[in-house]
């Protein structure tokens, strides 16, 4: 897979960037004063693009002083809490899908139909209705997308693959197991995955229970569910291809996050890894690494007391115009600049290719086709975003996440049985739950 | 003393006062009331509930947090006294080689938190880390070692390098006060048939006293007060194993949003803190009296 930025992407990046700059917007022009932007995370390219763009917006947008910041996005609820408490909110925040109901709740957010009514219909036109959807919270929109991440995926490394003697990649988790063992090697394991408690590596692990039909939190009944059998199975499996042999030792599952495991396989120290939809495509792979990336092996009987899901989804660069606004106006309008169809093409492969886009348009570039053929080809059949859902969202759900991640590691490092762990988790956040929702 | 002397005095006084009473006082008492009082998604919900406190005895983390952060508060409060006293007093001879260490053992205190934790944490890892590659290369150890995936050493493995960086100003601050020991009360004891051991427990001890017990209290804020070194390193993990007070309190207030049980977990490590510091200088009162009435 080459995830090199190309002349043609180079070339269309610059023209397309120099030519937002000169355009006249004539709607832009309504807007003026200053306007503060806290982004939090994203792909190395990824912030080198959105600080390029936002020359453009201020090109475009003279009569608005943009104050933009970057942090690190481990940091982002810490930031706007602190920011919220001392009154010195960004107006725009871009963040995670999944910090919505929260932030919702504590009034940090504004409801962006009450201010950005005229757009809304605009935006709708331009971005792929599964993607918009996320940005809403109680059937109010709260975020504006601009890409989302899936969980969870397979990157594979196809020499090993088919020196085990394998043609196609697994399709079910006593696949992946019987896969895992014959490409492991002394030196490297067939699979690895990351078991820290940061919450990408809980995602990725929620990828697999919910595909098996599990949930972490029934929004109905306000009861913590982790303790589901769609839950318990799916760590169940962890625990095995552990036990088979095929992965790192477990304690440095434990210490290893989803950025080390995948710098780790695209130097050829495992054959597989499994991890969100961006698998290797941010950092890249060793030259003489050839690999694939497919989705995640289904499991081979569903187990879980809900429906069974392809995928979890999420945005990680969701703009969002906080409750301290004082200049709604121009922070609506950063918000709809970055809703064009020049800005969402980043993500199409102009020049980022780690992301699944937002934009309709962004689809249509040959770069996303030539780096993710299978993706393009299940847009354009309609089934990519089939039988997805979003990645927990609600009031509380770090508790709920840090008591599942404290879980997998007790399975992992073998203290308790998944069963164990998980019983006690359930038990310790819903206590937490309850505490924090009263 | 005259009256305008008095006014001139208070004047003197009041910024630090001042200070005090903002930045000590007032956020001790905001703590101390939100411990007690009810928050519900960032709304208070009523003052003068133990809620929170129950919250906490109910966790089955905190017993967890408690019995880790006394290994982190005591050992390493311990292991920095008992190893800067021993580095205190080789550096505090004159020789060429100790002259350049006095300089160079600052450099790890001299280091960003941050730098440290990112170095350290990749130095100890199981399958790229220097330590253990090292120490399986040599035969030491059968393969690697993950030291901050292993629950049984992470919090040791964390006690080591907190002593790495503070150990450092602990034994400058004791090679300082070895050195100003009188040579003559050496020299007698010398001459009365004291050996080296003898001579540094019967003369440089008692001697630095009151240095070592301003070190060790020192040194047992700081350590409390540390967060950015565990918290990089593990974020308390594996299963909980590196949490301590202050990362659980950060976890509360600033993950989970629950600032009622933050503050009561504050209190609590506030009260604590407190205590062995009082504890520890009713032990030592002796040495305070003494330097008092020279």
């Amino acid at each position: 897979m080459k995830n090199s930025i190309s002349r043609r992407s180079f070339l269309g990046t610059t023209t397309a960037a120099g030519a937002v700059s000169m355009l006249p917007l004539n709607h832009a022009r309504a807007a003026s004063g200053e306007i503060s932007v806290w982004k939090f995370g994203g792909t190395p390219q990824e912030v080198e693009q959105w600080a390029l763009r936002n020359d453009a917006f201020t090109s475009a947008n003279p009569d608005v002083g943009l104050n933009y910041s970057y942090f690190n996005g481990q940091i982002r609820r810490q930031k706007i809490l602190a920011g919220f408490q001392t009154n010195r909110l960004a107006d725009v925040i871009i963040a995670f899908g999944q910090d919505i109901p929260e932030f919702a709740g504590f009034g940090m957010l504004q409801p962006l139909d009450d201010i950005a009514g005229d757009k809304i219909a605009e935006w709708k036109e331009r971005i792929v209705p599964e993607v918009f959807e996320s940005g809403m919270h109680d059937g109010k929109l709260y975020a504006l997308p601009t890409y989302v991440d899936m969980a969870s995926f397979l990157a594979i490394n196809l020499d090993a693959m088919e020196e085990a003697g394998f043609d196609r990649p697994p399709e079910t988790w006593s696949e992946l197991r019987e896969y895992a063992k014959a490409m492991t090697k002394p030196d490297r394991p067939g699979l690895a995955f990351p078991a820290t408690t940061a919450p990408v590596d809980i995602n990725i692990f929620e990828g697999l229970a919910y595909a098996n039909g599990g949930r972490i939190f029934d929004e109905e009944s306000g009861k913590v569910t982790l303790n589901d059998p769609g839950v318990v199975d799916a760590l169940q499996f962890y625990v095995d291809v552990i036990a088979d042999g095929s992965t790192p030792a477990s304690t440095s599952l434990t210490e290893t996050f989803f950025r080390d495991t995948a710098q780790l396989f695209g130097q050829g120290r495992s054959a597989m890894w499994i991890g969100l939809s961006w698998l290797n495509t941010p950092w890249g792979v060793n030259d003489d690494v050839r690999w694939t990336g497919v989705p995640m092996p289904r499991p081979d009987t569903p187990t879980g007391s809900f429906e069974p899901v392809n995928a979890i989804m999420d945005g990680t660069a969701m703009l969002m115009v906080s409750a301290r606004s004082e200049n709604p106006e121009a922070a609506v309008e950063y918000l709809d600049f970055w809703s064009q169809d020049d800005q969402l093409e980043i993500w199409g492969g102009q020049p980022e290719i780690a992301r699944i886009p937002a934009g309709k348009a962004a689809w249509d570039n040959a770069e996303l086709k030539e780096a993710w053929p299978n993706w393009v080809k299940s847009y354009e059949e309609g089934s990519l975003f089939a039988g997805a859902a979003p990645m927990p969202r609600f009031i509380g759900v770090s508790a709920i996440e840090s008591a599942l991640g404290t879980a997998i590691q007790q399975a992992v490092l073998g203290q308790k049985t998944p069963q164990e762990a998980l019983d006690e988790a359930t038990t310790a956040a819903q206590a937490q739950i309850d505490l924090i929702r009263g | 003393m005259l009256k305008s002397d008095r006014f001139l005095a208070y004047a003197l006084i009041l910024p630090v006062v001042a200070a005090v009473l903002a930045f000590v006082v007032g956020p001790t008492y905001n703590v101390a009331t939100l411990s007690l009082t009810q928050v519900v998604m960032g709304q208070e919900r009523g003052f003068g509930t133990l809620n929170n406190f129950r919250a906490l005895w109910a966790d089955p983390v905190f017993g967890l947090v408690l019995k880790n952060t006394a290994i982190w508060i005591l050992g390493g409060t311990l292991l920095c006294v008992s190893v800067g006293l021993g580095v205190g007093a080789y550096l505090a001879i004159d020789s060429k080689v100790t002259g350049w260490l006095r300089a160079l053992i600052l450099l790890p205190w001299v280091l960003p938190d941050v730098v440290t934790a990112m170095a350290w944490k990749w130095m100890l890892h199981g399958q790229v880390g220097i330590i253990g590659q090292t120490l399986e290369s040599t035969g030491l150890t059968e393969g690697t070692i993950s030291f901050m995936g292993d629950p049984k050493l992470v919090m040791w493995m964390l006690v080591v390098v907190l002593v790495w960086r503070k150990m450092p100003l602990v034994a400058l601050i004791l090679c300082a006060a070895i050195r100003a020991v009188p040579d003559d009360q050496v020299e007698a004891a010398r001459m009365d048939g004291a050996n080296a051991v003898e001579r540094f427990r019967f003369v440089t001890l008692p001697n630095i006293a009151f240095s070592l017990t301003a070190v060790t209290v020192i040194s047992m804020i700081w350590i409390t007060a540390e967060f950015a070194l565990p918290w990089i390193m593990t974020g308390g993990g594996p299963a909980n194993a590196s949490q301590i007070m202050a990362t659980y309190i950060y976890q509360q207030s600033f993950e989970f949003f629950n600032w009622g049980v933050a503050s009561a977990m504050s209190v609590i490590n506030l009260v604590m803190l407190v205590s062995i510091v009082a504890l520890y200088l009713y032990v030592n009162r002796r040495s305070w009296a003494s330097e008092a009435s020279k």
